[in-house]
Formats: C-alpha cells, sequence, structure tokens
C-alpha cells in the first residue's frame, strides 16, 4: 500500500489559494460594509484597539500647536479680543431679537401641536485632523459615542454648515463635508424662499445647485440655508452663498456653483447638532398618508447610514 | 580560482528566526507613522510604511507572517484612514501574493533592483485600491496618487537598513552570549 510521504514542513495551501481566498473575503466585507453597513462592529473594536496608537501619533503635532499658542504675541490676543468682543455686541442684539422670535414661534408651534424644529442646544468638538484618504472629503472630531453623538447629526461652524456625521467611533467621530462628492443638503434661497438641492462638487471645495431650470430666480451673491425639510438639517443654517450663474438657453438646467460659508478648510472647533425631532418639520399627515410614509421613511433608514 | 578557504562569507548566512516582538514592533511603529496627522498634500506623499514593513517580513520571514497577517493589517488601515472595510486588506494581500511568488528571486538583487521589484509591488496595491474607489464612483485624485507608492519603494532601502541590521545585532548578542 503506497501512504504520502510525512510532511517534514507544514506549509499549507499554496500562496495562490491563499490569494484568491482572501481576495473573496476582501471583497465580501467590502459588500458587507458598502451595501448593508453590517460591519460597524468591526470597525468600532478596530478603532478601539487602535485609538490609543493614533493618540500617540497626534501628540507630537499637538505639543508643537500648544507651544506655538503659548508664544502667540500679546499683541496678536489683544487684537483678536477686541474684535471678538466687538462680534459679541453685535450678535448680542440678534441673539435677543431671535430669543423673541422664538418664544413667539413656540406659542405658534403650541397651538398648532406640532414639535419644535429649532435646535438651538449641541456638542461643541474640536477637529482632530483631516481623514487620511485621498479619495473623500472628511474630518475627524474628538466626540463619540461616549458623548452620544450619531451618525446623521449636523455640524457647524461660526459661519455656516460644515457637513455631517458619516460615522462614529468610541472617542471620535468622522464628518462628512458639505464639499463631498454626492453629498446633499436641501436648501432655500434667503431672498425668495426658492426651494433647491446643493450638492458637493467634490473638487476644489466648492457646492453644485443642480437641477434648477434656466428661469429660476437665482443670481451670484444670493445666499442658501438650509430648509429644514429633510428632517435632517434644522432649517436655517447658512449652506453656501452663490458665486456662479450660467443660463445657457440650450440646457434645460442652468449651471449654477456655490461657495460654502463654513470655513470648510480651516476651523478648529464645530458644533454637532442634534437632529429634529422625526417628522418636525412636517405637516400633519392624513391616517393613511401617515401608514404610507412610516413605511417609506423605515426604507429610507435602512437604506441610508 | 581561490583555494579552499573555509571561514564563512557572512556571519549571518545561517541566521535564527527573527523574535516575534521585533515584527510586532516593527508593525506597530509603521502603523504609528501611518496614523500621523497626514493631510493634503502630505497625505498624496505618505508612504505605506504598513505595507513595506509587512513586505520586508514576508521576504526575510515567509513563515512567521503571510496573507493572513496583511488581511488583517489591511482591515485595520481601513479603519484608521476612514476607508470602506476590506480596500487595503486586498490591496496588501495582492501585494504580499506577488512578493510570495518572487521572493527568491527578489533576494537575489542587490538594493537597487529590489527597490525597483518593490516599485512593481507597491504600484500593484495601489492600483487595486484606485481601481476599487473609481469603481464606487470617485474622482480621480490625479497623478500625484502614484507619488505614495513610488515614495513607498524608496523607503525600502532605509527600512531594509533599519530592520534587518536591528535583526542582525541582536542574533550576534545571542550568538556571542
Amino acid at each position: 500500500m503506497i501512504r504520502e510521504p510525512p510532511a517534514f514542513f507544514h506549509r499549507g495551501p499554496s500562496p495562490l489559494a491563499r490569494v484568491t481566498f482572501f481576495t473573496l473575503a476582501a471583497i465580501a466585507f467590502m459588500i458587507a460594509d458598502h451595501r448593508f453597513h453590517a460591519l460597524e462592529t468591526v470597525r468600532l473594536s478596530l478603532s478601539v484597539l487602535s485609538h490609543p496608537i493614533q493618540q500617540l501619533a497626534t501628540m507630537p503635532g499637538e505639543a508643537v500647536a500648544r507651544i506655538a499658542d503659548y508664544f502667540a504675541s500679546q499683541d496678536r490676543l489683544l487684537r483678536e479680543n477686541r474684535d471678538l468682543r466687538a462680534q459679541v455686541l453685535e450678535q448680542s442684539a440678534e441673539a435677543q431679537e431671535t430669543r423673541l422670535l422664538k418664544s413667539e414661534v413656540a406659542h405658534l408651534t403650541a397651538m398648532t401641536s406640532s414639535n419644535g424644529r429649532y435646535a438651538d442646544h449641541g456638542t461643541v468638538a474640536e477637529v482632530l485632523y483631516a481623514a487620511r484618504n485621498p479619495f473623500t472629503r472628511k474630518i475627524v472630531v474628538d466626540k463619540g459615542l461616549t458623548h452620544s453623538i450619531h451618525a446623521g447629526m449636523p455640524v457647524i461652524d461660526g459661519s455656516g454648515v460644515v457637513g455631517q456625521v458619516t460615522n462614529v467611533g468610541t472617542f471620535t467621530s468622522e464628518v462628512t463635508l458639505v464639499t463631498e462628492k454626492d453629498q446633499s443638503v436641501p436648501v432655500m434661497v434667503v431672498r425668495n424662499g426658492l426651494r433647491a438641492i446643493a450638492v458637493g462638487s467634490g473638487k476644489d471645495g466648492s457646492i453644485d445647485i443642480p437641477f434648477m431650470p434656466v428661469s429660476a430666480d437665482v443670481q451670484t451673491g444670493d445666499v442658501f440655508v438650509t430648509s429644514g425639510i429633510d428632517g435632517t438639517y434644522p432649517p436655517g443654517l447658512v449652506v453656501a452663498e452663490v458665486t456662479s450663474v450660467q443660463k445657457n438657453a440650450a440646457y434645460v438646467f442652468a449651471k449654477i456653483s456655490a461657495k460654502p460659508a463654513a470655513g470648510v478648510d480651516y476651523y478648529r472647533y464645530v458644533m454637532l447638532l442634534p437632529q429634529p425631532a422625526p417628522g418636525a418639520a412636517a405637516p400633519q399627515s392624513k391616517p393613511e398618508e401617515a401608514s404610507r410614509k412610516s413605511a417609506r421613511d423605515r426604507a429610507r433608514a435602512r437604506r441610508s447610514p | 580560482m581561490r583555494s579552499a578557504d573555509l571561514t564563512p562569507v557572512a556571519r549571518d548566512v545561517m541566521k535564527g528566526p527573527a523574535s516575534l516582538g521585533l515584527i510586532f514592533f516593527s508593525l506597530v511603529g509603521a502603523y504609528l507613522l501611518a496614523v500621523m496627522p497626514w493631510s493634503g498634500g502630505w497625505l498624496l506623499a505618505r508612504p505605506d510604511f504598513v505595507l513595506i514593513v509587512i513586505v520586508f517580513w514576508v521576504l526575510h520571514e515567509p513563515r512567521a507572517i503571510g496573507q493572513g497577517a496583511a488581511f488583517a493589517l489591511g482591515l485595520l488601515m481601513d479603519v484608521s484612514d476612514s476607508m470602506l472595510l476590506g480596500q487595503h486588506a486586498l490591496a496588501y494581500v495582492v501585494a504580499v501574493f506577488i512578493v510570495q511568488v518572487f521572493r527568491v528571486r527578489i533576494l537575489a538583487f542587490g538594493f537597487a533592483e529590489q527597490t525597483l521589484h518593490l516599485l512593481g509591488v507597491t504600484m500593484a496595491a495601489s492600483s487595486v485600491t484606485l481601481l476599487l474607489n473609481l469603481l464606487l464612483g470617485s474622482d480621480f485624485p490625479g497623478i500625484a496618487y502614484f507619488v505614495s507608492p513610488a515614495l513607498t519603494a524608496l523607503v525600502w532601502a532605509p527600512v531594509n537598513w533599519i530592520l534587518y541590521s536591528s535583526a542582525v545585532r541582536r542574533r550576534r548578542r545571542g550568538a556571542s552570549a
């Protein structure tokens, strides 16, 4: 009887078999992550594991920044202080007016028995670094699950919308910028209330407003604010200012590009806003419509992260 | 022809295996370099330290580290670079496969030729990631995208010098003790 010779060196499957197996595994991972968002636990546990090393890696940069801050000239600090004080004075009048308006709105909404829709308290977060990914525009901030951050929260800075939280880790979370390709925000023109959708162009940090008819009343310099109809962004946040409008009668749609209001590339602190209560901005719907709508909402919730 | 000279050509021809600790800490060090806050142009120029260290150990300790470790480290890089899970994993596995196939051939060359071989390996790995992202609808980040794999191949010589000499030093110390 012929027996197989004993294996002196256990070698396992051949490299080709292994590479086939691991390629299939990687593709399975990608499909699971991209289509079904099924690997959040893997992502979360790996990010917890690597958190100490990541912190260690950002330490030298932070130390340099701290030292630079410490030696910042007295003169510059004084000037900054004076400017900020002037800004506070300017804004305090607006803030008082807003308080009045808010109470009026509260009275009115109490009468119509709908939920509040303006977000007024958020979580301030520090921007840690831009995500190391040459394909997308994301930033990483220092608040995560432990600070009850969740995916979908809008992110603003002092002058407008920065983006949206798209991925939450334990201590950090990723914010996709409004200038990222296919990142869309429902907006309206402040001047005339015209509704539109602002879509990030993905290049040179600008925002496009697609699908606006050539006859639409949009001019250079118009300011787009969030309209709030999506239930994600509270209404009234400044998104972008129109920089150019090209109307060519040969095309159905005008070509409108805008520049983001927020300093999308140079901020240090941002604010993460809670999402408005579900259905906050939606009008009261009829019962049969409501059941259909909730089914649609569920389908959408499945699709979106 | 030389007469029979029985002194060994090099002292480390019969080399013992590198310690698992050295492999582990070199990978941790590479990861540490990779997750420094690179951004903008620096990001496009960031050499893939983790890949080059994996390739080093696959070349020199093929029984200690292989495609499984490359896959796991790739997943880790995907998480820390906030990419789709599996992209780096696939790229690393492909790179390690190429290195495994050409291992003996690559080791027969000097540093310059090895760097050229590794340029092919890193380009292949980067092209895998690029193709995947283009398939997923990203824009082409420009020809500057290939600066990173080129620099990855260029850091081969210093990485080799650091890791090889530390591995050999450890062995010599062990031999003299």
